[in-house]
C-alpha cells in the first residue's frame, strides 16, 4: 500500500466525493432559497456586458458565425455523449470484451476535450443572446445541470472508477453509470429546450 | 426534376399528418429534440471509432473490436435519427425540399453512407494485420477523416436549414434558385 492511500483525510476516506456532495447540497439549497432571486438580479449587468463583448458582437451580427459555433457545440456535445455512453455502457456491463480500464481512461480523455469545446462554444453562444437567456428559466436549469454534471464527473464518478473496481459493489458502479448518463442527458435536453423557448 | 420534387412536397404538405406534426408545438419539438439528442448515440460513437482509427483516442483498445462492439448502438442511433429526420421533413416538406442546405445535407449523407460501406469493407479485409496498432492503415485513416469532416458539415447544414438566407420566398441569384429548386411563379413556400 502506498503513502497516498494510507494518509487519512479529516473528512473521511472519500474527500472529493464528500466535498462534491456538500457542494451539490449547497447548490440545491441555494436554488430553492430567497438568495437565488437576489443573485439573479445582481447578475443582469454581467449578462448585459456579455452582449457587448467581441463574442456577443459576432454572435449578434453574423448569423452564419453563430450557426457555425452552434454546429461545433452540437458536434462536441455528440462526442461528449458518445464518450459518456461508451464508458458508462462498459460500466453497466455492455461491450464486456473490451478492457474496462482502457475504456474508462480513454473515454475520460475524450470527455475532457469535448467538455472544454462544449463550454467554450456555449459561452460564445450565450454572449450572442445573453439577455434573452438570462430571462429563460430553462437556461438556469441547464446551468444547474451542467454544474451538477461537472461536479459529478470529476468529483464523484472519476474517484470511484479510478479505484480497483473489483473491490467496489457492482450495484454502486451501475448506479453511478446510470446517474452519469441521466445527468448528461439532462444537460443536453435542457440545452435543446433553450432553442424552443 | 425540381417541378416533380415540388409537386411531391406539395402533396405531402396537404396530408393531414403533415399539418398535425407541423402545428403541434410539443410533437414537433419532441421529434426535433430526439433527432438532435440522438447525436450523442450515433455521431458521438461514430466519432469515437473514427478518432480511434486516427490514433487520437482510446489507443489501448483494439480498433476493430471497438468498431464491432459499437456498431449496433451506433446503428440504432442512426435509425432513430433517420426516422425522426423523415418526420421533420414530412412536417415541413415544401420549404425543406427547397432548402439549399437540406439538399447539400442529403448529398453528403449519401457520400457518408458510401464512405462507411467502403470503410467497413476495407476494415474487415485487413483487420488481422493491424488490429492492435495505435493507428489504422492509411486508407482507413483517410476514410475516418472523410467521415469526421463530412459529418461535421452535415451537422452544420442541419443548423443552417433553420435560417432563411436562401429561401425561395425571397429574391435570390439565379444559381441559388436553380440549386434550391425554386419554381418560377410559385406561391406556396
Amino acid at each position: 500500500m502506498n503513502s497516498a492511500t494510507t494518509r487519512q483525510s479529516p473528512i473521511g476516506p472519500y474527500p472529493r466525493a464528500a466535498i462534491a456532495t456538500g457542494l451539490l447540497v449547497l447548490l440545491l439549497a441555494f436554488s430553492f432559497s430567497g438568495m437565488r432571486a437576489e443573485v439573479w438580479t445582481a447578475l443582469l449587468p454581467f449578462f448585459e456586458w456579455m452582449e457587448t463583448t467581441w463574442f456577443g458582437y459576432v454572435g449578434k451580427t453574423w448569423g452564419g458565425a453563430f450557426a457555425t459555433i452552434q454546429a461545433g457545440h452540437l458536434v462536441s456535445l455528440g462526442v461528449l455523449g458518445g464518450a459518456v455512453l461508451f464508458s458508462d455502457g462498459r460500466l453497466l456491463g455492455l461491450y464486456s470484451s473490451l478492457p474496462l480500464r482502457d475504456v474508462i481512461d480513454g473515454s475520460h480523455q475524450v470527455f475532457k476535450w469535448a467538455l472544454a469545446v462544449v463550454v467554450f462554444t456555449g459561452v460564445f453562444m450565450v454572449c450572442g443572446v445573453a439577455v434573452k437567456v438570462y430571462y429563460l428559466p430553462v437556461f438556469w436549469y441547464k446551468m444547474l445541470a451542467l454544474t451538477v454534471g461537472i461536479l459529478f464527473a470529476f468529483y464523484v464518478r472519476k474517484p470511484l472508477v479510478d479505484r480497483d473496481l473489483s473491490g467496489v459493489s457492482p450495484l454502486v458502479i451501475k448506479l453511478t453509470a446510470i446517474a452519469s448518463i441521466m445527468v448528461w442527458f439532462t444537460v443536453a435536453a435542457t440545452g435543446r429546450w433553450i432553442g424552443f423557448s | 426534376m425540381n417541378q416533380l420534387i415540388f409537386d411531391m412536397a406539395a402533396w405531402l404538405d396537404d396530408t393531414a399528418w403533415s399539418t398535425a406534426i407541423h402545428e403541434s408545438y410539443y410533437l414537433y419539438n419532441w421529434i426535433e429534440a430526439t433527432h438532435v439528442l440522438t447525436l450523442m448515440l450515433s455521431l458521438g460513437i461514430l466519432f469515437l471509432i473514427d478518432m480511434r482509427m486516427l490514433g487520437w483516442a482510446l489507443p489501448n483498445v483494439s480498433a476493430t473490436r471497438l468498431a464491432e462492439r459499437l456498431n449496433t448502438p451506433m446503428l440504432i442511433g442512426f435509425v432513430v435519427m433517420f426516422i425522426t429526420g423523415i418526420l421533420l421533413f414530412y412536417a415541413v416538406p415544401v420549404r425543406s425540399s427547397q432548402s439549399l442546405w437540406f439538399r447539400i445535407k442529403m448529398v453528403l449523407l449519401v457520400v457518408c453512407a458510401v464512405n462507411a460501406y467502403l470503410f467497413h469493407r476495407r476494415m474487415t479485409q485487413s483487420m488481422s494485420t493491424w488490429e492492435n496498432a495505435p493507428r489504422a492503415p492509411s486508407e482507413l485513416r483517410k476514410g475516418a477523416l472523410i467521415s469526421l469532416g463530412f459529418w461535421t458539415v452535415i451537422v452544420l447544414c442541419g443548423r443552417f436549414i433553420a435560417y432563411d438566407w436562401y429561401d425561395c420566398e425571397y429574391p435570390q441569384p439565379d444559381m441559388v434558385r436553380a440549386l434550391a429548386g425554386c419554381i418560377d411563379g410559385q406561391t406556396r413556400f
